[in-house]
């Protein structure tokens, strides 16, 4: 590689340019479609901010540009006590969703992975056909279930029912299936207990699909509406997107209601700027959706 | 022989917390659906079994047959705009180097954002004096009641959905095109093919499995729609989007009458099914 480069410079140099100067005499609407595509589609966002940014009260996009910003709007929202409790709720929600699905996902991925036992194979098929029942099928008998445990505006009853996972089982099984069964032997025989030999061996080894599968759940709980909807019924439980629907433009300025979405995306935008390239390659290669 | 006495008892151990939460809030419930709505359950917790009733109700009810039609008039609009979209900008993401990977952000990004944050946003794009409308009066056009025409607003929800969830499709489909080799467009690019030729005869027939998956996903998702119908409509006007979903949660905790929605639920969950088992069908034939 380095040979080649530094032995032939201007050649090198030369022959993409013209390449990429050919490209673009054919080429060049369909880059200017694509890139009119992909503003549209941020627009939405970005007429959001602009809306949450502007002074209240004053006519603001699409009629004209605000003359100037202002925070006022994103404090006021940060300051109300409902819409802080909303948010810590959906992070409570998130987070120890994540951790918990990561944790119990992983350990039966290994088991059905590398383990022998009694009934694997039955186990392993009813948890992928249960994947067949939509969630919203089986709504009502979850919440009457729930609600007979008193587990109704509860956390636990938020969220013990959303970590039966069976996307993440599958994942987790597939993956440390493609792992050798060496490694997990040669522990083994050095006398690690079963507990030791997930600790540090299955887990650091299978890192990235934990990583992956970590951002979707995060995004799938942020973004849940409709279970969070029907059991969190006081702002106790309520969660951010469910807290949002009770926000109604006839009650308060747009600019308010446009900020308080802002905030709220904000997760959402910090896990795409900082994991897009992983979110990206996982869709195609896991099917996560 | 130890290690082998040892491992039935690990692996159980292992699966144990999935197996009981699978135990308790899936499968449970996945039977408990169909027991209920064989009863008339309501809030108070009391029940009766009364058979089929639920179901001979639900095929009188007019609501009903009304929420198949609403959702599948909106599945025939949703499916193939969020195809033709996924599919154009997948096209055009292979084609273009330039600044590939911010215009494939810049497209996937509302994918990662809820459907109620997109309903909000939407619900004052659509709005009388909100974004389009603005627009539309600037060129002395409209105002349109997006949200309030029954004729317009399922197409309207359609779009909203679209635009939040077209990246992921784009994705599959980019993966897709990604993986047909560059010798066979060359080789029919060589022997004359035009490029409309060499879309229709090579990329479309080699690209039909990933369609076909991103088109099942996208049906299933089009009959489970809720959030937006809640956010922006609230079933209206007159019922206009009153969705299979939206049925569910009306009868479950509007009218508190957990049996005939535990019913509804059981033809949501006949749906998918069928529409599972056709794939199933046609990957099998694919195959062979």
């Amino acid at each position: 590689m380095t040979i080649t480069t530094t032995s032939r410079p201007s050649v090198r140099a030369a022959a993409p340019r013209a390449a990429r100067r050919r490209w673009w005499r054919g080429r060049w609407p369909l880059a200017a479609l694509l890139a009119l595509l992909s503003v549209l589609t941020v627009s939405p966002f970005v007429a959001m901010f602009i809306v949450a940014l502007s002074p209240a009260g004053r006519p603001t996009v699409p009629v004209r540009w605000p003359e100037s910003l202002t925070l006022d709007n994103i404090t006021m929202v940060l300051s109300s006590s409902g819409f802080v409790t909303w948010t810590l709720n959906s992070l409570i929600y998130a987070v120890v969703s994540v951790v918990i699905i990561l944790l119990t996902s992983s350990m039966a991925g290994y088991a059905f992975a590398k383990k022998r036992f009694p009934g694997r194979e039955a186990m392993f098929w009813t948890f992928l056909a249960t994947m067949m029942v939509p969630f919203q099928a089986t709504l009502i008998p979850t919440f009457v279930l729930v609600n007979s445990l008193d587990g109704v505006d509860t956390f636990w009853g938020l969220i013990v029912p959303t970590l039966a996972n069976s996307q993440a089982v599958f994942l987790m099984r597939q993956f440390i299936l493609g792992l050798p069964d060496e490694l997990f032997d040669a522990a083994k025989v050095d006398g690690a207990s079963e507990w030791r030999v997930y600790w540090t061996i299955v887990l650091p080894l299978t890192k990235p699909i934990l990583a992956t599968l970590g951002v979707f759940v995060f995004l799938w709980h942020w973004n849940d509406f409709l279970w969070p909807l029907v059991v969190g019924q006081s702002d106790a439980t309520r969660t951010l997107t469910v807290g949002l629907t009770t926000l109604r433009t006839e009650e308060m300025q747009l600019s308010l209601l446009m900020a308080s979405a802002a905030v709220s995306v904000v997760p959402c935008l910090l896990v795409f700027f900082l994991l897009q390239r992983y979110l990206v390659n996982s869709i195609a290669m896991t099917g996560l959706k | 022989m130890r290690q082998r006495l040892r491992d039935p008892v690990t692996g159980l151990l292992f699966v144990l917390p999935v197996l009981v939460l699978f135990l308790i809030f899936r499968i449970f419930p996945s039977l408990g659906a169909a027991g209920m709505s064989l009863t008339n359950w309501n809030i108070g917790g009391d029940w009766d079994i009364i058979g089929a009733d639920n179901y001979v109700r639900l095929l009188d009810d007019v609501n009903f047959w009304l929420s198949l039609r609403v959702t599948l008039v909106y599945s025939v609009v949703y499916v193939p705009l969020t195809m033709l979209v996924a599919l154009g900008t997948a096209l055009l993401l292979n084609q273009v180097v330039f600044m590939r990977g911010l215009f494939r952000g810049m497209l996937f990004l509302p994918y990662v954002t809820s459907f109620v944050l997109a309903g909000i946003i939407w619900r004052w794009i659509y709005e009388f004096n909100g974004l389009i409308n603005g627009l539309l009066a600037k060129a002395d056009l409209g105002p349109v009641a997006f949200l309030e025409e029954s004729g317009v607003v399922l197409p309207a929800l359609a779009v909203v959905a679209v635009w939040k969830g077209f990246g992921y499709s784009m994705l599959i489909l980019l993966a897709g095109l990604k993986a047909i080799p560059s010798s066979y467009l060359e080789a029919a690019s060589i022997d004359g093919a035009s490029p409309w030729q060499r879309f229709r005869r090579i990329t479309l027939p080699l690209l039909k499995p990933a369609i076909f998956f991103v088109m099942v996903i996208e049906t299933i998702s089009a009959f489970q729609t809720f959030d937006t119908v809640y956010v922006m409509t609230g079933g209206g006007p007159a019922r206009a989007t009153y969705t299979l979903i939206y049925g569910i949660y009306d009868h479950g905790f509007r009218s508190f009458d957990f049996g005939y929605a535990a019913t509804w639920g059981m033809v949501l969950f006949a749906i998918v099914l069928i529409v599972s088992l056709v794939q199933r069908r046609f990957l099998d034939r694919g195959n062979t």
